[in-house]
């Protein structure tokens, strides 16, 4: 290879970590992936955000190797997914949306083991493992059988996988589905120090806080498609009003409230028991609703957030 | 993507590496059985039903002589079948370890390729761990059951013939999605090669077409391998040995393929 075009591979893998252009995946005739485009800027926090079977995990599978394009164009760190397999696996590490451990072996061989893969001499794989079990805050649990691990403990050494090697992109299928709110702080908080490292981070979740807390950018996607892409704040800004009421009343009080808010909103919602109403101006739609004379028996005020534009553009049916 | 996928040593080695340490830690707690069930074949056979086989015995040796060398063949295809098929399946469907493995550099078919080279690797281990009691139980009862130097070619073919079996399991394995199925298995494939292979009664003898049909099955040729290396082979042998050889090599790559389309989509 001449030094040139070296050079520009270098450049093109430092201005965007990955790229798909038309990315399709089916499998037996279900169109799983129908096409979809993004770049990713390396050292960024990239989200994708959707319903169960939105598409989201094949899209990882792609990235990751584990499953094939059916076509379009997909390029990790400049370099083909069809056809650089292995170089491309080197480059990543993958947090799996099921732990897959190896539950025969302790933690800290767990460790030893996975670096084996990435072809790490054994010295510094020990040292790797001692700075990786204190990163991830499992030093006392390096000999420990991984079955006696919780689940939060579990993914954190997940995430210890994924930079066993130096890695550069770090993938990750719902990090912290299925954690408790204090394993989910510190996946979060580790997943921060990734990015403050400089890594690309991927992750897919069904998370709102999560996505609006650690991505710099992400998708929504829904059937197999990205149906919007910004930052957390620029979704909500182009999708939802900055301000959101949310009144609880009887059902009949409900309907009569309807018309009454609909003209000074600028949208809408039913939603069970409550009626959200986005507004630029909560406080002259709330003197409205106060002369009313409608009994509201609970109103809450708050700013928008990813999940009022995530059910905004994905419906408020339930998506199975 | 239909290219045939070749697996790559250094990650085949990372794969057998891998289940090198595990068996490092429980070796000493699951080798006995597989020392044990052999054994017991040779003292209920070679000893109990020996008794009765006319002096002379079979091709000039006592019976127990007759079928020692070729429990050594069928010691390594039971070690390499139970490898290549319940432990496989566990570690593909159940523990989901090769899902892990793949996201690293290794790749499918090295997965495939490792856990062959493990397998015969097992089968060499307890192959000659019972090569070796043997030989000494040969010198106890005065009644050598290892006549010849050649035996020490005994362990490498062993691994061969371990690699050979464990290609058939995968492949099996590579077809079914449920663990209870290898129940066909080691009754219509296993065990008949056990029977009818010529460890406890030449075939020869069998009217056709046994003979010919045994000719064409794989354990024939292990027992005759390993019989010919304990009592001093005859040029013969290099047949067996080619047809191991050419079977395996021939069969390998099939499971590599369906493995790997069945782990990545």
């Amino acid at each position: 290879m001449s030094t040139e075009t070296r050079e520009l591979k270098g450049t093109q893998s430092r201005a965007s970590a990955l790229a798909a252009r038309n990315l399709k995946k089916s499998y037996d005739g279900f169109e799983a992936v129908k096409g979809v485009d993004f770049q990713v800027r390396r050292g960024e926090c990239y989200g994708f955000l959707g319903p169960n079977g939105a598409g989201k995990t094949t899209t990882m599978k792609m990235i990751y190797g584990a499953v094939i394009p059916t076509s379009g164009d997909l390029q990790v760190a400049g370099l083909d997914v069809r056809r650089s397999e292995r170089e491309i696996k080197r480059l990543i590490g993958v947090v799996p949306q099921e732990n897959n451990l190896d539950d025969e072996l302790q933690v800290k061989e767990n460790l030893l083991v996975y670096g084996r893969y990435y072809d790490l001499p054994r010295k510094l794989a020990l040292q790797r493992a001692d700075e990786l079990l204190d990163f991830v805050q499992l030093t006392e649990k390096a000999g420990s059988k991984v079955e006696q691990l919780s689940g939060g403990m579990k993914r954190r050494l997940l995430i210890a996988f994924t930079v066993t090697n130096n890695t550069e992109i770090v993938v990750l299928d719902e990090p912290t589905t299925g954690l408790d709110p204090q394993a989910r702080h510190l996946v979060w908080e580790r997943l921060r120090a990734l990015t403050a490292e400089g890594k690309t981070l991927l992750l897919t979740t069904h998370y709102m806080e999560e996505a609006a807390r650690l991505c710099d950018r992400l998708v929504i996607m829904e059937g197999g498609l990205i149906i919007a892409e910004g930052s957390p704040k620029e979704l909500i800004e182009e999708h939802v009003s900055p301000q959101v009421l949310e009144f609880r009343a009887k059902p009949e009080d409900l309907e009569r409230l309807c018309p009454i808010v609909e003209g000074p909103a600028d949208a809408v919602e039913r939603s069970g028991e409550a009626l959200l109403v986005f507004t630029s101006d909560a406080e002259d739609l709330l003197e409205e609703v106060r002369t009313s004379g409608i009994a509201v028996e609970n109103t809450v005020y708050r700013q928008a957030g990813l999940e009022d534009v995530f059910l905004r553009l994905t419906g408020r049916r339930l998506i199975e | 993507m239909g290219a045939i996928r070749l697996p790559s040593p250094r990650g085949s080695f990372r794969v057998w590496q891998r289940n090198v340490t595990i068996f490092g830690k429980y070796w000493k707690s699951i080798m006995a059985p597989n020392f044990v069930e052999p054994l017991l074949y040779l003292a209920a056979l070679g000893l109990g039903l020996g008794a009765f086989i006319q002096r002379g015995g079979i091709d000039g040796q006592s019976y127990i002589q007759y079928i020692a060398p070729g429990l050594l063949a069928s010691n390594a295809m039971f070690a390499a079948s139970f490898e290549s098929t319940f432990n496989t399946f566990v570690k593909l469907k159940i523990d989901r370890i090769y899902d892990a493995i793949i996201t690293t550099p290794v790749n499918a078919e090295d997965v495939v390729a490792g856990e062959y080279l493990w397998a015969g690797t097992r089968a060499t281990l307890y192959g000659t761990g019972f090569l070796a009691v043997l030989t000494i139980l040969g010198f106890a009862f005065e009644e050598p059951l290892v006549t010849s130097w050649w035996a020490l070619f005994i362990p490498p073919m062993l691994l061969v013939i371990g690699i050979m079996f464990s290609v058939m399991g995968t492949l099996f394995t590579s077809l079914i999605e449920r663990i209870d199925l290898y129940s066909y298995y080691f009754t219509l494939v296993v065990t008949p090669l056990f029977l009818f292979s010529g460890i406890f009664f030449p075939v020869k003898n069998f009217p056709a077409p046994v003979p010919q049909v045994a000719w064409f099955t794989p354990l024939y040729h292990a027992v005759n391998v390993c019989r010919e290396l304990a009592t001093g082979p005859s040029p013969a042998v290099l047949v067996d040995v080619a047809w191991i050889v050419v079977f395996t090599l021939v069969l390998a790559l099939i499971p590599v393929q369906i493995m790997r389309r069945r782990l990545i989509g």
